[in-house]
């Protein structure tokens, strides 16, 4: 399978389409989407705790719309900096925030506001501390080189249309010795250009 | 993807864990034509 799928879609109109998906998806998380949201899809189909989600306020975790489960794979160390790219209403912000403790710090970043304001309700009602919210693009990250210890992220980077431009900046943020550990939407069979070019599908 | 990661310059990029994440969805015919499902993945910086 190729790794490089050129794209001649207008970037700039799948930036806005994504933005305009992810604020209907925060705003009434359920209206008609073609993808699941919501902590029990979380915890049926992803293998997130029913019981931790359930104890995080609805602000949080009824927009959530990711595609795997990061915490399934190497806990996150107490004490870490960990940054989520993309994290949309902060679900799994506050899943980290628990897990780094007062001694750790989360920051999610997220471009669409919407988003950001659910989040940043949703960590107040937590009584979080630890985790704050910013926006940017995931190739701009407003953070200092080497000073992620973990990245996460959760059905976001399939979004990006310049993945090299987004992997680039993961890895100048990271510390030496740091990881991504994430989940994403993989593809099985080589995609026509047709395909690769159909908004509907990249949003959808 | 797991060139991309790679050419970033993290070691040891790959996907471990695999998610039925579209079952159920109005995509789900879709997602299994192209064999589309979420995935984790782990990379690491030396």
């Amino acid at each position: 399978m190729s790794t490089v799928c050129p794209i001649t879609l207008d970037r700039e109109v799948l930036k806005s389409e994504v933005r305009a998906i992810y604020a209907k998806v925060a705003e009434d998380p359920r209206g008609e989407f073609h993808f699941h949201r919501g902590p029990e899809y979380a915890a049926r189909l992803l293998g997130y705790d029913a019981r931790e989600l359930a104890a995080l306020p609805a602000e949080a975790t009824a927009s959530f719309a990711g595609v795997g489960n990061p915490f399934l794979m190497d806990p996150l160390p107490a004490g870490a900096t960990v940054v989520d790219i993309g994290s949309g209403a902060g679900m799994d912000c506050l899943l980290a925030a628990r897990r780094v403790g007062r001694a750790g710090s989360v920051v999610g970043i997220d471009m669409t506001d919407a988003m950001l304001a659910r989040a940043r309700a949703g960590a107040a009602a937590a009584g979080l501390t630890c985790v704050r919210f910013e926006k940017a693009d995931i190739t701009g990250l407003p953070l200092p080189a080497e000073s992620v210890d973990v990245v996460i992220s959760n059905g976001v980077i399939n979004l990006a249309p310049d993945k090299e431009a987004v992997f680039a900046e993961l890895y100048r943020v990271v510390k030496p010795g740091g990881r991504l550990q994430f989940a994403d939407i993989i593809v099985g069979t080589e995609l026509s250009e047709q395909v690769r070019n159909n908004i509907d599908l990249w949003t959808g | 993807m797991i060139e991309v990661i790679h050419r970033a310059g993290f070691r040891d990029a790959r996907a471990c864990q695999f998610f039925d994440s579209f079952l159920g969805t109005t995509k789900e015919a879709v997602a299994r034509k192209y064999g589309v499902r979420g995935a984790n993945f782990v990379a690491h910086k030396a």
